[in-house]
């Protein structure tokens, strides 16, 4: 950092950049609020039976039932098997360290739908088809990452030798990882967390190839709605969707500090 | 409290032998430094010791007891790291009861041992700060009471007082010292500091490229270094090349030393050592010591000492070391000198292959 402030032209491309990439949002916050029944801006009127549309339709709560569901138990699942993997990875237990760790990576790099058709293709090779554990198995893939990159950057900017003391003072070295390196490395991994909450709920390409008729989740159902034509619910959804994710950044920066692991 | 006893340990890394059969027995209560220049293998040995890395080959045994399989948390040592290693998300209070609460002690025993501890290192009434907000040398004193309150079996110091700055590491040697005394808990101290080595230990274990070079009392080493390596590794003596001859150690075909030294062998060639402060400007009229004339060749005032380059026989030199207040402190260069060594400070070991 340096106390150098930016100077007026700096500031106003800067504001002009953030306005451009808030553009959408600001519209679909604005349409979920209109009247019309058709989507448009600025909004006619001002009303919130979008809303109450959205809240009582059993097919949008039941949709978000299943992004929940899917969301928080394949971050569960992640989290368990990305920290226990990046631990294993960043003390070089394993041979092949960083090979592995490129591959545990990659779906980061591949195409969502490239992954998305390989593994409709192995689950129905292993017979396997349409079945909330293949949703689920599917989104441990994709979410897995970022709790990984979060995992061994928090990893690498700890002093190693804490876990040596407290193995020295008594404690096995599970107790060493759960009471000294855990809550060292623990904002990351809220931020790691966060990431791979937010890619499991807002999935389509990959979930569209593996989610049966009862697991359609909240985006599929809102791509599929607007392939029908599109009415401010679906706005209103994603306002509600944007309220959400606000809130939730919100609470765990407050409580975890974690901007600086992202 | 037992005695440590490390008995033909090696440490290899793949092709390279860090560690080469080092046996060494540290009794109960002693303090032992392990001295020796970068990278000969001393944090090699303290690690191996504590259990955070497996040696290669050979035991090593805490009281009777065989711990060279056994993990760090089932050897009932205390390690102080270089870098302190404290866990910055507990407080003072908690990094010290780390150990105890391992041990399950918990509420007002636990209290006063922490009190204890953090008392013995005076910090009585830091414990419910964080780490962040001590200084250096208070960091150092919590990681010192965190490793004893438990009452470990041996203390294992890896260059504690490096990061400090020199009076704040004065001050914290002679408090380091007296804790060990208190406690009496066999302690291995590694340093590369033998100014650091020399005051606190029992005994002193001089290493170079993972090999036990002296295991011997403070005295012992400075006054009867074992080898070459030992001799010019502690203090800054003169180091000149020379020759057994009839009894005698010669420096050149004229100038001829008498030496307390094993002086076996003639035609052997040695290497000399004569320490700085051991050689006297001062006629003494004793006929037992070795005279050599020379000649003022520099002079360099440093406060209490002068320090003189003294060029003798043909082409070589002694650097002489005397008090600057004392008659012989202020020579000038080109001046002639008489120089007095004791035959007891020639000493005479046999040359390295590689220096
Ligand atoms: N994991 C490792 N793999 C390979 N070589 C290693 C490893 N750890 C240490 N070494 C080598 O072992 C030798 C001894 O290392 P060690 O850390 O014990 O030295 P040291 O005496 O403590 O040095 P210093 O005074 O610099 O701390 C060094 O040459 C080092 O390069
Ligand atoms: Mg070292």
């Amino acid at each position: 950092m340096n106390d150098q402030r930016p100077t007026l032209p700096v500031t106003t491309i800067a504001l002009l950049v953030v306005v451009f990439l808030q553009i959408p949002v600001i519209v679909v916050v604005l349409a979920s609020f209109s009247e019309t029944s058709y989507l448009t801006i600025p909004p006619q009127g001002l009303t919130l039976k979008w809303f109450e549309a959205v809240l009582t339709d059993s097919a949008y709560l039941g949709a978000i039932r299943n992004s929940l569901v899917l969301a928080i138990g394949a971050t569960t699942i992640s989290m368990v098997l990305g920290v226990a993997a990046s631990y294993a990875l960043f003390r070089k237990m394993l041979p092949g360290s960083e090979a592995l760790t490129s591959l545990l990576m990659s779906p980061l790099i591949i195409p969502s739908v490239v992954i998305g058709v390989a593994l409709l293709q192995y689950f129905t090779l292993v017979g396997l088809r349409g079945g909330f554990v293949v949703l689920l198995l599917a989104h441990v893939v994709i979410t897995v990452p970022y709790i990984v990159r979060s995992a061994l950057a928090s990893l690498s900017g700890i002093d190693l030798s804490v876990e040596e003391a407290a193995r020295c003072l008594g404690a096995d070295g599970f107790t060493a990882f759960r009471l000294v390196t855990l809550p060292l490395i623990k904002p990351g991994l809220v931020a790691g967390a966060l990431f791979s909450f937010v890619t499991s709920m807002e999935n389509v390409p990959v979930t569209i190839f593996l989610a049966g008729p009862r697991q359609t989740t909240l985006p599929i159902l809102i791509f599929t709605s607007v392939e029908m034509g599109v009415d401010p619910s679906v706005a209103a959804v994603s306002t509600l969707l944007i309220i959400a994710t606000v809130l939730v950044l919100f609470f765990a920066e407050r409580w975890t500090g974690f901007h600086r692991f992202v | 409290m037992s005695n440590l006893t490390l008995d033909h340990v090696v440490k290899r890394y793949s092709s390279v032998t860090v560690v080469k059969d080092v046996s060494l027995a540290i009794d109960e209560g002693e303090f032992v430094s392990l001295l020796g220049p970068s990278g000969c293998g001393k944090t090699t040995i303290l690690r191996m010791v504590a259990g955070l890395i497996d040696p290669s080959g050979g035991t090593i045994r805490i009281g009777d007891r065989d711990v060279t399989r056994l993990p760090p948390n089932k050897r009932n040592i205390g390690l102080v790291f270089q870098s302190y290693a404290l866990f910055p998300h507990l407080t003072v209070h908690e990094n010290v009861a780390f150990g105890l609460r391992r041990k399950g002690q918990s509420g007002a025993a636990l209290d006063a041992r922490v009190g204890e501890a953090l008392a013995m290192v005076r910090l009585a009434g830091y414990g419910e700060r964080y780490p962040r907000q001590l200084s250096g040398g208070q960091q150092q004193r919590v990681a010192m009471a965190r490793a004893i309150a438990p009452r470990p079996n041996v203390l294992l110091f890896d260059e504690p007082l490096s990061n400090l700055d020199a009076k704040l590491r004065d001050e914290m040697q002679i408090e380091l010292k007296r804790l060990q005394r208190e406690l009496g808990i066999t302690t291995l101290f590694v340093t590369h500091d033998q100014a650091e080595a020399l005051s606190l230990s029992d005994r002193v274990c001089v290493m170079q490229d993972g090999v036990i070079q002296q295991f011997a009392e403070p005295e012992t080493i400075y006054r009867r270094p074992a080898t070459a390596f030992v001799a010019s590794f502690i203090g800054k003596p003169n180091r000149l090349a020379g020759t057994i001859r009839g009894g005698r150690v010669a420096l050149d075909e004229q100038l001829e030393l008498r030496s307390e030294s094993d002086l076996s062998g003639d035609g052997r060639p040695v290497e000399v050592f004569i320490r700085q402060e051991a050689i006297s400007l001062a006629a003494s009229g004793d006929e037992s010591v070795n005279r050599i004339a020379g000649t003022v060749a520099l002079r360099s005032f440093s406060g209490p000492q002068v320090k003189y380059v003294v060029r003798i026989g043909s082409d070589q030199e002694l650097v002489v070391e005397a008090p600057s207040s004392g008659p012989a402190g202020d020579l000038a260069p080109g001046q002639p000198v008489m120089l007095e060594v004791h035959p007891q400070d020639v000493l005479v070991l046999s040359r390295e292959t590689a220096p």
